[in-house]
């Protein structure tokens, strides 16, 4: 019995021994990678960059790379990669094209039958004359809605100059605080559709429960009013056959105070300019 | 020679009424913009795209072959459409009788170009979608789609040959034939001088 004692304390002894050899063998094999890591990466450093890369207490590295090398660069002189950042510059100038030379080019092209130049210069023309139709519907836009001031920095007219596929005016008013009211006409058949679809009565309205959206009129015209709770109300106008108001409000305290605010917009005027029937 | 006198008439007789056209809603388009009437202005304009993309389809007829390997083009067939708007041009010829047929399409802004420009240009997502009965050939240097088609009932291979060209695409199809001669056929085409017209 008490041999058999010995052997378990001399097998423990041993196993104890071969573990801490092992340990003691792994930290060794780590510390030889580390250094031939670290010897491998400088090589490839002084090959590459011809510099040693600083080391920083938290091991992250410093900004010592040439152009064209990787890593953290002083800001203001270099951008990622090397590359200089920009600093200041006066943009792109937002000219709208010229309608009537636009025209008048093309009527040259066409003469040379150079079609391929009439039409860019046709769809250039078109473009002038959306971007004017957009603008000339932001001017008659209210100055302010409900005690919110229009915020002229967010004035927005977007046309891709093809066929009418996505004509945007939008316009923001705010109380520079936390309450904000967008108008948004849009002529796009993509957003017509979703609210077609709510209206044409395909779409069962809750009549218990939580209640996030239900049909409506403004000024006479078909609509579609929704809440969120994180982004407040949401009231979309179909207007004509490919046109649509979405008017848009943060922060307001109750659903008739939303309609006030829409019921601002001259919807019949908006519609003529756009040509909608 | 009667055939080919009175079709060189048709042409001339379309283009000079698409001129006339085109003349007519530039003159709209101006007078209207100068009114403030922008709406009317723009629907001139609108026509105006259209008028253009008869005429640039008219000139594309002209310099298609008129023959595809040895199929004679069916020019009564010839048919050009230009919407004006988004869509843009279309443009077809067929070639050949009702046994052995052969058509050649010209779209702009087909919804087929990104697709195909995507398995043209990923050779990863060509290889999953990899199917034995498509692959990409060159046409005159430019990448193309070549898909063979077995008709299990008569026993026939008919061929589509789909050549995108920045937002131009053209469609060569062939029935009852074979890979060399499709793209024989192909390389007959005038393609730089039709993408050259159609953009």
């Amino acid at each position: 019995m008490k041999l058999q004692y010995l052997f378990a304390f001399v097998a423990c002894v041993c196993l104890a021994t071969v573990g801490t050899h092992a340990q003691v063998l792994n930290r060794l094999k780590q510390k030889a990678e580390n250094k031939t890591e670290q010897k491998a990466g400088n090589e490839i450093d002084k090959l590459f960059g011809g510099k040693k890369k600083n080391q920083t207490p938290g091991g992250q590295q410093g900004g010592a790379n040439g152009p064209g090398g990787q890593g953290q660069n002083n800001v203001g002189e270099e951008g990622g990669n090397g590359n200089p950042s920009n600093k200041g510059g006066a943009g792109l100038i937002s000219t709208p094209p010229d309608v009537k030379q636009n025209l008048a080019d093309a009527d040259a092209a066409y003469k040379k039958n150079s079609y391929g130049e009439a039409r860019y210069a046709v769809q250039q023309a078109m473009l002038g004359v959306e971007l004017e139709i957009g603008n000339k519907i932001l001017k008659s836009l209210p100055e302010s809605v409900n005690g919110l001031f229009k915020e002229v920095e967010s004035d927005k007219v977007t046309s891709t100059g093809w066929g009418w596929a996505g004509l945007t005016i939008a316009r923001e008013y705010s109380d520079k605080k936390d309450k904000q009211f967008t108008a948004t006409i849009a002529n796009n058949s993509v957003m017509m559709m979703g609210v077609n679809a709510y209206l044409s009565g395909g779409y069962a309205q809750q009549t218990s429960g939580q209640q996030n959206w239900k049909q409506t009129k403004v000024k006479g015209y078909k609509a579609v009013i929704e809440y969120n709770e994180g982004s407040g109300y949401k009231l979309t106008v179909p207007i004509g056959q490919s046109s649509v108001i979405v008017f848009e409000g943060i922060n307001f305290a109750t659903e008739p105070d939303m309609m006030k605010a829409a019921e601002m917009f001259d919807i019949d005027a908006i519609k003529k300019e756009l040509g909608e029937q | 020679m009667k055939k080919s006198i009175s079709l060189i008439l048709f042409l001339a007789a379309s283009v000079a009424t698409a001129a006339q056209d085109f003349n007519k809603n530039i003159v709209d388009a101006r007078t209207s913009y100068a009114s403030g009437k922008l709406q009317d202005s723009r629907f001139a304009m609108e026509q105006m795209l259209r008028d253009l993309d008869l005429a640039i389809g008219k000139e594309i007829l002209k310099v298609l072959p008129a023959k595809m390997a040895t199929l004679a083009a069916e020019e009564n067939g010839d048919n050009v459409t230009g919407s004006g708007g988004g869509a843009g041009l279309f443009v077809q010829r067929n070639y050949g009788s009702d046994e052995r047929r052969a058509s050649i399409e010209i779209i702009n802004n087909s919804p087929l170009i990104n697709s195909l420009n995507a398995i043209l240009s990923m050779p990863v997502l060509g290889g999953m979608m990899r199917d034995e009965n498509q692959k990409t050939v060159k046409i005159q240097g430019y990448k193309s789609v070549l898909n063979k088609q077995v008709n299990t009932d008569t026993g026939k291979t008919n061929y589509e040959l789909q050549i995108p060209m920045n937002n131009t695409l053209v469609t060569l199809k062939m029935a009852d034939s074979n890979e060399g001669e499709i793209t024989a056929a192909a390389n007959t085409l005038p393609l730089s001088k039709i993408v050259q017209m159609a953009q």
